[in-house]
């Protein structure tokens, strides 16, 4: 076994990579500030140029305050289709030249080049690469390369935009020193907030503190962000991630207390997650429920049941739940469906309870889904609820994060 | 009160009826045994509420008639140690307390009025039938691991008795797989039915297994009775209307195959090694005469397929079953050959010993599972 410390762990992203695909197709954004994301006024900043950073945007800001800090920012509202088209082209080439690649979104990947160095040099494979990636498909891309993967995402972080940082080895602590604790991955605006309240800005700071100190402060992830401070993180590159859940979740562009249509939404919902349960040869022990009110308060019920992919049974079971968990008379914000708990296998036929026509039924439309879309076939009380399509999210490719769901 | 008993004697008979105890009841009497001794013979119970477990045995001496309750595991827990000699209980008749006595010492426990002990039901307006030991065990042996768990609907956790004139029928369902057992060789004065527990017909299923004896049962609509040898076991029924089994088992059934069952159960043991731990579903591809079982467990990336020879008569068919239910099957059957039935990929498959006794008919259903294309 090798030691964690001689360990080579690289990882690119994307510069600013919706825009960038943006760019691509259309030369006129060039060297303008662009803004990608929702163009209602609930929509959130999904990606911004670098124009547009220096008025004080970044992603997952509200795109109605982007507006008004920047108004001549061009605003689209994106294709998540061609994007996921550009990624899988990066992959492809990344695939290409490296023993182990893991994809932890569209536009950001680790890679473990140990051992790679004995035959060419981990900085070379690595800048090569990059070089490679910006011949062939035209997108701008940064990496950082070091023992492991939280000191590689702070240097990407570091040498952005278009540029690449090493960092050597035994190096990493004098690296993330001087930084302010906000690059770490991991610590949020709120992590921030406290940590600033307690007078810690640099992570030197969080270097010289014991360990025990962070965990007092901050629980369980204080220990964790303490490690990542130090530049220590033995997590591994993980070529495939199996997904335990999968879930939808609906923020509206206008509070609304109207019951038909949550409802609609909310079966609208489990029927597309059941089917795609079943796409994926899965089935689920366990259901949750979550509302929002305007207030932020959230509500969120869960119940586990045998395990079953049948619209039925699940249709039911989240009514249910959200009959429980939506109890205040307030305007709702947010509302979501998850299973979890995946297995893999069919679901088994109830002697009692099920008929062969239904049984036939879920066949046959899950046969015309697959043929001509998700939405070809659906309840009818669930029409409403205009957006909730998706891809399948059990092919092994990473699922579409936005910007601000990212951690 | 005093009475001397064989340490061995007893210990048989406690542990006998000591699976009726239920140790975690929040009822204290329960974890009791109930003495009551009564012209020179000692009647033992040990009860759950549910069901009483009774069991007799001859004393050589006894002096007084008397009621008490014994803790159970602490006399079990003496018993077991003692190879085979005399014991004397004697019983104080105000404080309950007990002393045994055995050839090296003496021992003392704290006992109980035995009027504390629940009582036995009556069994007002009921009727009774005999069946043969063996015959009970095989039914009960075939139907019960069929049964169900599920709280919600308690009917389905018994064993369905439909008494008829000229024959009996034991059916079990758990709504994913059900067995249907009838004996044209016992009969019943009258038409009736009712549904026992699984716990009591369990332990019932353990004591005849070896007797060779007639079972009285007897029955009204709350409770039933199995009195065999020494024994006699009270249990309360299962209230609720029995599923329509009947209905459920499909008439039509044009695709038949015929397959030798120890090689159908290894390969169905071997293949669902690889099949997924939650679902234990195995696929069946029969084409021709070519059975082919596969499973696959895509987290692991562990899959396995084998091919065995069938005799089949039918259309080509792809049908997914949990493995775990068809091996508890065939390890229920005991022909060297069974017959598979089945009509369509969604529908029930029917599986059955290929020959039979002439007085014993049975059938074992299992609803697949759906497998997406």
């Amino acid at each position: 076994m090798e030691s964690s410390q001689s360990k080579h762990i690289l990882h690119l992203d994307l510069d600013s990579f919706f825009v960038s695909v943006e760019r691509l197709l259309d030369s006129r954004l060039d060297g303008r500030p662009v803004l990608i994301g929702g163009t209602t006024d609930r929509g959130v900043v999904a990606s911004c140029s670098y124009e547009a950073r220096a008025f004080g945007i970044h992603s997952a800001m509200p795109m109605r305050m982007a507006r008004e800090l920047c108004p001549e920012a061009i605003v689209i509202k994106g294709n998540s289709g061609t994007y996921s088209k550009y990624s899988d082209m990066v992959t492809e080439i990344m695939q290409e030249g490296l023993p182990l690649l893991e994809k932890t979104s569209i536009d950001e990947f680790y890679a473990d080049l140990t051992g790679m160095d004995r035959f060419f040099g981990c900085g070379k494979i690595a800048s090569e690469l990059r070089q490679r990636i910006i011949k062939e498909t035209g997108l701008p891309n940064s990496f950082g390369l070091s023992i492991n993967k939280t000191v590689s995402k702070v240097a990407t972080g570091e040498a952005k935009p278009n540029n690449q940082l090493q960092i050597t080895r035994g190096e990493e602590k004098p690296f993330l020193a001087p930084l302010s604790v906000r690059k770490i991955p991991m610590v949020g605006e709120k992590t921030y907030q406290t940590l600033r309240n307690l007078g810690i800005q640099r992570i030197k700071t969080i270097q010289e503190m014991p360990q025990d100190m962070m965990q007092q402060v901050l629980g369980q992830n204080g220990g964790m962000i303490w490690k990542k401070a130090n530049g220590i993180d033995n997590s591994p590159v993980i070529a495939y991630n199996e997904r335990k859940s999968i879930s939808t979740e609906r923020t509206f562009d206008r509070d609304t207390t109207d019951v038909l249509k949550l409802k609609g939404i909310m079966l609208a919902m489990a029927e597309n997650l059941a089917f795609q349960l079943r796409r994926g040869k899965k089935l689920t022990g366990c259901v949750t429920v979550k509302v929002r009110y305007s207030d932020f308060q959230t509500q969120t019920l869960q119940a586990r049941i045998p395990y079953t992919s049948a619209d039925h049974i699940l249709i039911e079971k989240v009514m249910e739940l959200f009959a429980r968990a939506y109890n205040r008379r307030l305007l709702v914000r947010l509302i979501g469906v998850r299973f979890s708990h995946l297995v893999g296998g069919g679901y088994q036929i109830n002697l009692f309870e099920d008929s062969e026509e239904y049984i036939n039924l879920y066949q046959a439309m899950d046969k015309i889904r697959e043929r001509f879309g998700d939405r070809a076939v659906m309840r009818a009380s669930g029409l409403g609820a205009r957006t909730i399509s998706r891809s399948n999210p059990f092919n092994g490719k990473a699922p579409m994060l936005l910007a601000n769901r990212r951690s | 009160m005093k009475f001397i008993v064989s340490s061995s004697n007893l210990l048989k008979q406690l542990t006998s009826i000591s699976g009726v105890l239920n140790t975690s009841s929040n009822l204290p009497i329960l974890g009791y045994y109930l003495f009551d001794v009564k012209d020179k013979k000692l009647v033992v119970s040990g009860s759950d509420l549910e069901s009483t477990m009774i069991s007799e045995i001859n004393l050589d001496k006894a002096d007084d008639d008397m009621k008490v309750c014994i803790p159970a595991k602490l006399l079990l827990d003496m018993l077991k140690t003692f190879s085979d000699q005399p014991l004397t209980f004697s019983v104080d008749a105000k404080s309950f307390g007990i002393e045994v006595s055995s050839d090296t010492g003496k021992y003392k426990l704290a006992g109980t009025n035995g009027d504390e002990f629940p009582r036995l039901p009556e069994m007002e307006s009921s009727s009774s039938l005999k069946i043969d030991s063996g015959i009970l065990f095989n039914a009960i042996n075939k139907t019960v691991f069929a049964t169900g768990n599920d709280e919600l609907r308690p009917v389905m956790s018994g064993v369905y008795f439909s008494l008829e004139k000229d024959g009996i029928t034991f059916v079990a369902t758990d709504a994913h797989k059900l067995v249907k057992y009838r004996r044209s060789d016992c009969k019943s004065g009258k038409a009736a039915s009712f549904i026992m527990p699984k716990k009591p017909l369990n332990l019932i299923k353990s004591l005849v297994s070896n007797m060779s004896t007639d079972v009285e049962i007897e029955y009204n609509e709350t409770n039933a009775s199995f009195t065999f040898e020494n024994y006699k076991l009270v249990s309360r029924l299962i209230d609720g209307k029995y599923p329509n089994y009947d209905a459920v088992i499909p008439k039509e059934n044009p695709n038949e195959m015929l397959i030798d069952r120890q090689l159908f159960l290894n390969s169905i043991r071997r293949v669902s090694i690889f099949s997924n731990k939650t679902t234990h579903q195995v696929r069946l591809a029969i084409k021709g005469s070519d059975l082919q079982v596969s499973a696959e467990d895509l987290d692991y990336s562990n899959e396995a397929t084998e091919r065995l020879n069938c005799n089949y008569k039918g259309e080509d068919i792809t049908i997914g079953f949990n493995s775990r239910f068809i091996i508890e099957m065939l390890n229920n059957l005991e022909s060297d050959e069974v017959k598979l039935l089945l009509s369509a990929p969604n529908r029930a498959g029917l599986l059955s010993p290929s020959e039979k006794e002439a007085s014993e008919d049975i059938v074992m259903l299992v609803m697949p599972v759906m497998l997406s294309q």
